[in-house]
């Protein structure tokens, strides 16, 4: 019996030591590891790509409309929420919950704007190929703003401000409907019944102003980018002619970490580039989210954004066809069944909770389920399981933590524009 | 009868530079019946993450254009199991013989397997490409 509980207790120091031992710190980058580690930083971050759906993409003027109208809970069915009640500047555009909570309970985890308008596809299951397009959706969401399409081409016909600043933005306000209740094709049953009794130059014009409403919308969010951590910095000093790792910036486990990441734990597959994400979808195994069912995840997000009236193919785009060739090419086959969109790892130590319905509460829970790559409930899990010990997980986490850093974007949009328009009078 | 052949021959990999002359093909590849596949991207070096359009000129044995082809492009990791991100398609013949191929992206960096199936109207030939990207 002694014997047993000897050997219990070594076997069990034996497995605990195990654990705690770190990964080495190498002492040298490959040439190849060093262009690995360089390619992550946000010096080699491409001008913002241009939005040809969007020709208001890069108009100042439409990027401070859309940051009034970013702020403005008017544009809500109770008056009480806007984009920044959920995608908070102070949490780095998210709001720290597992899921939105607006008008109504969402069914997604609030995703970070930052650095988003590198991406070609947007919703954590990439229904929508735009930001602009993007914008407009959660207005007329029942769980989200709960307001609609009519009632906000009002709010822009009756706010004396906003009406100015349309105008010489966009032109002038197309005539709208005299029709005193809200009106849209998507959302309460009311609201679409009133759509319906609208002739099509009547939804034309509410379309209209809806859409630019949602490339202003975007002209804002586009400015939201990250800014430099100390891995930048860091990536900055590595020199192939003198490859050391020790060049200052980072400490020894965080180097061992950056070590893990662009190596056997394979983060570095789809966390890509200077913002580290390839914007692409992978089933990741993830649980699904308490009382849903399985998501399809890209599989029906690709097919929705095919079909939306404002997608880049649609009339209220401003691109040419040939100009849409993520929509045109996108893939849609049956590997994407579970797929979800991979997101930044910049500030990511700051957007806890994790995933697309906010699943794992922790780095360490993420770092934890990456390692052990669970058998998805739906189609198959990409990633295969890391064997890493503990203590490099925790090495992983140091590196992940060198990655925050306040946003390049200037201050003065990081919250509500100083000079508020009028309200209503 | 339509002849259907698997094989795959690199004849050469020319890798990505900016020196290289613009009507310098990236890779070369060649069918066992002589069918000649050169590949040009109109990014290079191809980068991750980039969405852009390749050409693909296609020539017979005995180096003629091949015209009228239809062609088809599948691809994939093959070890990391999923497919391209994207659904390149040839979407028109610019000259004789080469064919402009839209909608191709790679959004991971490591082994890239792309295969194309050219049906030349007397046969179908499928050609492989292996590539490290």
């Amino acid at each position: 019996m002694r014997f047993i509980v000897i050997a219990l207790l070594i076997i069990g120091s034996g497995i605990t030591a195990w654990n705690l031992r770190p990964a080495p710190v190498p002492d040298y980058w490959t040439e190849q590891e060093i262009a690995l580690i360089k390619s992550l930083s946000l010096s080699n971050l491409p001008p913002l790509p241009a939005d040809p759906s969007n020709q208001y993409a890069d108009n100042e003027n439409a990027a401070k409309f859309g940051q009034q109208l970013y702020f403005d809970t008017r544009l809500s069915g109770s008056g009480n929420f806007s984009c920044a009640s959920c995608h908070k500047p102070e949490l780095n555009f998210t709001d720290g919950l597992e899921l939105a909570v607006a008008a109504g309970a969402g069914t997604r985890h609030t995703p970070s704007l930052i650095g988003l308008s590198y991406s070609p596809w947007y919703y954590w299951d990439g229904r929508k190929d735009s930001q602009w397009s993007q914008a407009l959706a959660p207005l007329e969401a029942i769980n989200e703003h709960d307001t609609n399409r009519l009632a906000i081409a009002r709010l822009i016909e009756s706010d004396p401000a906003y009406l100015e600043t349309y105008r010489t933005i966009f032109g002038e306000l197309p005539e709208l409907p005299a029709l005193n209740v809200g009106a849209a094709p998507v959302g309460r049953n009311e609201t679409m019944s009133n759509w319906n009794k609208l002739d099509p130059s009547e939804q034309d014009a509410i379309n209209r102003v809806f859409s630019n409403v949602g490339k202003a919308l975007a002209a804002y969010q586009r400015r939201l980018i990250p800014g430099r951590g100390r891995f930048d910095d860091y990536a900055d000093l590595l020199d192939t002619s003198d490859p050391r790792t020790d060049v200052g910036e980072l400490e020894a486990n965080e180097i061992a970490g950056l070590n893990l990441f662009i190596g056997r734990a394979q983060c570095i597959n789809c966390h890509n580039g200077p913002l580290l994400t390839n914007h692409e979808f992978h089933n990741n195994g993830v649980l699904v989210v308490s009382g849903q069912l399985p998501p399809m995840g890209r599989y029906d997000g690709v097919r929705i954004a095919r079909d939306d009236p404002f997608n880049c193919l649609g009339e209220y785009s401003d691109a040419e066809a040939s100009e849409c060739v993520e929509l045109r090419f996108a893939r849609d086959s049956n590997d994407l069944v579970g797929a979800h969109k991979t997101p930044t790892l910049r500030n990511i130590a700051e957007t806890a909770p994790y995933m697309h319905g906010g699943q794992l509460a922790t780095l360490d829970e993420v770092l934890r389920h990456y390692n052990e790559a669970p058998v998805s409930m739906l189609s198959h899990n990409e990633a295969k399981p890391l064997d890493l010990r503990q203590a490099e997980l925790d090495q992983l986490k140091s590196f992940l933590l060198t990655l925050s850093a306040p946003l390049a974007t200037d201050s003065h949009w990081l919250q509500a524009p100083l000079v508020t328009l009028p309200a209503n009078q | 009868m339509i002849k259907k052949s698997f094989f795959s021959l690199c004849l050469w990999v020319v890798w990505s530079s900016s020196q290289l002359q613009a009507q310098q093909p990236l890779w070369q590849l060649q069918s066992e019946s002589g069918l000649t596949l050169s590949l040009f991207s109109q990014l290079e070096p191809i980068e991750i993450n980039r969405i852009h359009s390749w050409e693909l000129l296609i020539e017979d044995s005995a180096g003629n254009p091949v015209t009228a082809a239809t062609i088809n492009v599948e691809g994939g990791m093959p070890e990391h199991d999923h497919g391209l991100p994207t659904s390149p398609r040839v979407t028109s013949e610019i000259e004789a013989g080469r064919y402009l191929l839209e909608g191709v992206r790679f959004h991971m960096q490591g082994l890239w397997q792309i295969i194309f199936t050219i049906d030349t109207g007397n046969a179908v030939e499928e050609l492989m490409l292996d590539f490290d990207l």
